[in-house]
């Protein structure tokens, strides 16, 4: 018996028939809601980016389920409308469910034949952007590198988040270095490591804090109010944890408290803060707290010191910085050039020379360096480095959606010409 | 024989609206002073025996970075200062820009009388004792002299205040004050000011035989000559460099200071490069002779005495050959060193900086020439200093005939003024046509007037073209750099689209919302230019900051994503034209349903809402990677960005909306209507939080108008539905037929 010929799936009636619940999905107005709804997401996060930042807005409304928004005190009734919590659906949800939402229209409306050919280019388009952004928000990281004049750089420190670094610096020669990450400092508990000669037992952590020096006579309260060891306990400070600020101006000043274990045997209870302009600064503030940089800790024989300083990367390769140009057009404040001159020294004692300015970063194994801050008379440059390992899909997104519009669009602009043209001759 | 009788009237009427047009798109008028013509004449020759201020208008100088007509530093400040592009006499009449700048640099006592000040508000006219309706919104600087104490204290204490904090009173009292010192700083352009009277500091004795003298000397250049022998003495014998030689030490400490502080009070950049010099930068008079400080003056109390002697002494020693060398080693090696620093700089002005440049000499021959009235030599001067900075600087003035004939040409203004006519036509034509019976074929007037608003809009499209292109020409970049030349071409781009709509489609809705949009652009265009806050030096072609500095995505992404708000624009328009014919047909129980008008409005929309989301999302879609080129990300949900993305997710939902049948005439009309809401959101109202790294044209004063608009919006939709409202609440009582 001849086998009954099998109907293709790339006819509509039949992916209807065999997807036949996937059609409620596909729905127009779900679509059309979704997309008001975008509407609303967006424009009350650009609205929230005053009141937290960039950040803040990305991590409230972007980067999650939902967001809860508070109508601003200063608008128009205010007042009465403040407190209300308005649930706003966030970027995961509408992202993930506008995906679906295309998918099952691919699957159960659109008819997969070339007059229709731009649509279907468009929205795979679209999934692809929503994909992209998607996987870049969960995989992007931001860093910054900051290089004095004639100096060399091969770490990147991290914008947010720090890490508890113990350096042994024993010999002249080389440091030893053992850092705790932020996710442990935030899991708190016991920590040790074949390297330290100590076990660290992580009290208390925040991403941000205010502190001052209390005369000796008080007693710090608070998270340092255990801590017998090092500087925090010689200059008296008393920390009160703040939330984390998320703005782009936002100093945050991250704290972690922790006891040194030798064996069963407590060592002290300790302290760091970390400034979010570099640890250097300290010195400066208060010459008591200079050492926030690096506290000594002797063991063993041997000379350790303790920070508290933003997360590093450290890269197989370095950057040296040659000179920085800052030039301004004559007569004005409006800078036409922020450059710096750099050379790369990468491994196999392969280094080439580079120019950093607007417009054109460095790329270098899948990160890309440019040019963010500059300080003309310090003479340093601070790069930005993003790695962003899906940068390549919204570009193949945008040459499908542009194809697809194109596509589509001529063949609306052809009818409605010829059709005009034809009814305006008829009429004369 | 009537029907002839008429239709030779009408054509009479038309080609008269067409020719008056043409006068008024391409010849001079009251308002503008030069026709389209003179771009492609030569320079005017000047009357023999009259002050030729023409050419004076096109001697060449730097300001805000930029090579201009010094036509243009005229018009430019008194924009600032006043709003407009001419001044005021004590007795209120207009007086030319160029003729109120020669006033303010060489006779400024006369220009002091003229009324160049815009003062509206009723708090700061009260500071200065004045009421507006008895004293008018114009002063002249002697009216606020006696208050300029006073101004400066109130303008410091507001400028203490945070922006979020200042008040109208606040901004506007910065502003006059602003406005006080860019005059001062263009009257001592090319005069310093005044000698300190007496100095405790400075041996006056030694001093006063120096300085200039109204009576004995020429002119001020005489007292730089006797500076100039000073220091080539020095020169000559570095021994004579040291602390004990007051006879020649300290007249030259003085000096050095007072011309390099005359450097703060000059507005712009008279002297080309010197001869030779490569990548030379344009000078102010006391740049040209001592150069300019390296540091704040501030900074000099922290000199060490004996080090910065013996360093400028071993500089000025060093061959003519090594100085420049060492001073530029010094300036890059030893930036925070103020005693190095500043020696480098007495060393330049003792040794580097030789003679006096020839066009100082010459513009005062020009000064001279003017107080006395003497026609030729002021002629002679302007020709001389013309001719010597075409020798020096030939590659900066390629554009300056150009943009002198163009400030005069006013193209704008030119064709806001077009485009308002326009829209008239367009609505009496309407009217005529919307009294004829149903049936009745469309008379003659309504169809002459529309054909006559398409020829119109073709010529005022002209003009406008004309302005954008010649605005790249002279900027040599894309038409779109900021938010007033966006404005420029969001209402260029609608029109355009318009003008070809209506080529295929003589209904005159497109003429009249082309018209519409045209003149409601170049409106906010020229709002946006005299909005100090974003065009503080009043030149609308300021340079592009570092970051935007880029022709290519200039010319892809900032055109479409303009593009994209243009037509957005349009069909929101073209959605208000809907409303409000369908509310006319309503009121007047218009037999004509109007449903073939409906479905070519209803099919316009829609197809201009295709073209904005693909110009929307192609733009943006370009800004992300632009963002990715530079930033090393695609997407940052920055303010500006988001607002784009609500463009292309609002257009998308109309077109949705559309297809999946949900919304029909009024509908797609009120969707596209909520879409300038939506635009005039993304285009202003981003700028206004201030957040964001778009956020280069910040302004808050826009504020109202941006409600004002975002609410006539809404109304036009409420509008939109107030038909239905109505037959669903008065359904029920009996029809009275």
């Amino acid at each position: 018996m001849p086998e009954k010929p099998k109907k293709s799936i790339s006819s509509l009636s039949e992916r209807r028939k065999r997807f036949a619940w996937l059609i409620p999905f596909a729905n127009l107005r779900i679509t059309l809601t979704l997309l008001s709804f975008s509407m609303i997401l967006i424009f009350v996060a650009t609205l929230e980016q005053v009141r937290i930042g960039i950040r803040g807005a990305q991590a409230e409304f972007f980067e999650s389920m939902y967001g809860i928004w508070h109508y601003p005190e200063q608008f128009w009734g205010g007042e009465l409308l403040n407190p209300l919590p308005i649930p706003i659906p966030g970027g995961y949800l509408l992202g993930g469910l506008l995906i679906l939402n295309l998918l099952a229209a691919f699957i159960t409306r659109f008819q997969w034949t070339g007059k229709k050919m731009g649509i279907q280019f468009i929205h795979l388009g679209i999934i692809m952007l929503l994909v992209g952004q998607l996987a870049t928000q969960a995989m992007q990281e931001e860093s910054r590198m900051q290089i004095n004049k004639g100096e060399s750089k091969n770490y990147l420190e991290r914008f947010h988040g720090v890490e508890l670094a113990f350096i042994d610096v024993t010999d002249a020669q080389t440091e030893r270095v053992v850092a705790l990450p932020e996710a442990l400092l935030e899991q708190g508990g016991l920590h040790y490591s074949e390297d330290l000669p100590f076990k660290v037992r992580v009290l208390d952590f925040g991403p941000n804090c205010e502190f001052n020096s209390l005369p000796p006579a008080n007693k710090a309260k608070g998270p340092t109010a255990g801590v017998n060891r090092g500087v925090i306990q010689s200059a008296n400070l008393e920390i009160r944890p703040k939330p984390e600020d998320f703005s782009s101006e936002g100093m945050n000043f991250g704290y972690v408290v922790f006891e040194l274990l030798d064996g069963a045997e407590s060592m002290g209870t300790w302290a760091a803060i970390s400034h979010p302009a570099g640890n250097h600064w300290w010195a400066q503030i208060n010459p008591k707290m200079g050492d926030l940089a690096f506290q000594p800790i002797r063991t063993n024989g041997r000379l350790w010191g303790v920070t508290l300083r933003p997360e590093r990367e450290y890269l197989p390769y370095s950057i040296e910085l040659i000179g920085i140009a800052n030039e301004f057009y004559q007569g004005t404040d409006i800078p036409f050039n922020f450059e710096s001159e750099i050379v790369l020294n990468m491994e196999k004692n392969q280094s080439r020379r580079a120019l950093v300015y607007m417009n054109t970063p460095l790329r270098h194994e899948g990160k890309t360096f440019y040019q963010y801050q500059m300080n003309k008379s310090a003479d340093y440059t601070v790069f930005q480095v993003v790695r962003n390992p899906s940068w390549l899909v919204p570009y193949i997104a945008c040459i499908l959606v542009s194809i697809g519009l194109l596509w589509q669009f001529s063949f609306h602009l052809v009818r409605f010409l010829n059709k005009n043209s034809g009814a305006n001759r008829a009429t004369v | 024989m009537k029907e002839k009788k008429k239709s030779t009237r009408l054509r009479i009427l038309s080609w008269s609206l067409v020719l008056c047009g043409l006068y008024f798109v391409f010849l001079p008028n009251k308002y503008t002073s030069s026709s389209f013509f003179d771009f492609f004449k030569g320079e005017p020759v000047g009357v023999e025996d009259s002050i030729n201020l023409d050419a004076f208008s096109r001697i060449p100088v730097l300001r805000g970075g930029r090579v201009k007509p010094i036509d243009s530093v005229a018009r430019n400040t008194l924009l600032v200062l006043r709003n407009k592009r001419t001044a005021l006499d004590s007795n209120g009449t207009k007086v030319p820009a160029i003729k109120w700048l020669a006033d303010l640099l060489f006779t400024p006592e006369r220009a002091d009388a003229h009324k160049t000040f815009l003062i509206d508000h009723d708090q700061v006219l009260g500071l200065i004792g004045k009421k507006l309706a008895s004293d008018g919104k114009y002063f002249s600087y002697l009216e606020l002299e006696p208050f300029v104490e006073e101004i400066e204290k109130s303008a410091q204490d507001a400028s203490k205040l945070e922006r979020e904090e200042r008040n109208y009173f606040h901004q506007n009292i910065i502003e006059l004050y602003h406005g006080l010192v860019l005059y001062r700083n263009l009257k001592t352009t090319l005069a310093p000011p005044p000698h300190a009277p007496s100095s405790a500091v400075h041996d006056h004795s030694r001093l006063s035989p120096l300085f200039y003298n109204a009576e004995t000397d020429s002119g001020r250049s005489d007292e730089y000559k006797r500076f100039r022998k000073l220091t080539a003495d020095l020169a000559n014998n570095p021994d004579k460099v040291r602390m004990g030689n007051k006879e020649a030490m300290g007249p030259l400490m003085y000096f050095i200071d007072y011309y390099a502080r005359y450097n703060l009070y000059a507005e712009f950049f008279p002297l080309p490069p010197e001869f030779g010099e490569s990548g030379g930068k344009w000078r102010k008079i006391g740049e040209s002779l001592v150069g300019t400080e390296p540091l704040e003056s501030k900074e000099k109390a922290k000199i060490d005495p004996a080090r910065f002697i013996s360093t400028v002494q071993a500089l000025v020693a060093s061959s003519d050959a090594d100085l420049p060398d060492q001073i530029k080693s010094i300036r890059q090696n030893l930036k925070m060193d103020p005693s190095a620093l500043f020696a480098a700089q007495y060393a330049e002005a003792i040794k580097l900086r030789k003679g006096i440049d020839p066009i100082i000499g010459n513009y005062e021959q020009l000064e001279n020439a003017y107080q006395t009235g003497d026609a030729q030599t002021f002629n002679e001067s302007v020709e001389k200093i013309r001719a010597e900075i075409s020798k020096r600087a030939e590659a900066d003035i390629s554009t300056i005939a150009f943009e002198k004939t163009y400030n005069g040409y006013e193209p704008f203004y030119r064709s806001s003024i077009g485009y308002l006519w326009i829209f008239l036509i367009a609505c009496v034509s309407w009217l005529i046509s919307a009294y004829l019976k149903p049936g009745q074929a469309q008379s003659g007037a309504a169809k002459a007037l529309l054909n006559c608003a398409y020829l119109l809009t073709g010529l005022v499209l002209i003009a406008h073209t004309f302005g954008l292109v010649g605005r790249m020409y002279i900027e040599g970049r894309p038409p779109v750099t900021n938010l007033y030349s966006s404005a420029l071409f969001i209402s260029w781009g609608a029109v355009v689209l318009c003008f070809l709509t209506e080529k295929f489609l003589r209904l005159g809705i497109a003429s009249a919302m082309g018209s519409l949009i045209g003149f409601g652009g170049l409106v906010v265009a020229h709002n946006l230019s005299i909005d100090s806050s974003l065009n503080p030096s009043g030149d609308t072609m300021e340079m592009m900051r570092a970051v935007l500095d880029s022709n290519f995505w200039l010319a892809t992404h900032v055109v479409t994503i303009t593009i994209g708000y243009s037509t957005t624009f349009l069909a929101g328009f073209l959605g208000i034209a809907y409303v409000f014919s369908m509310l006319f047909r309503k009121l007047t129980r218009s037999k004509n349903k109007g449903k073939d008008l409906d479905r070519t409005l209803v099919s316009m929309i829609f197809g201009i809402t295709c073209f904005s989301l693909f110009f929307s999302l192609v733009g943006t879609v370009l800004g992300g990677i632009w963002a990715d080129q530079s930033w090393g990300r695609f997407w940052g949900w920055d303010a500006k960005e988001n607002g784009a993305l609500l463009i292309v997710i609002w257009n998308a939902i109309i077109l949705h909306a559309r297809w999946a049948g949900i919304a029909k005439v009024r509908g797609l009309s009120a969707l596209a209507i909520f879409g300038n809401v939506v635009t005039a959101w993304s285009y202003f109202g981003t700028n206004m939080l201030g957040v964001g790294l778009h956020s280069y044209g910040f302004m808050d004063k826009a504020f109202v108008p941006l409600m004002a608009f975002i609410g006539s919006q809404l109304a036009i939709i409420g509008l939109a539905y107030l038909p239905a409202l109505f037959s669903l609440f008065f359904k029920a009582s009996p029809k009275t037929a």
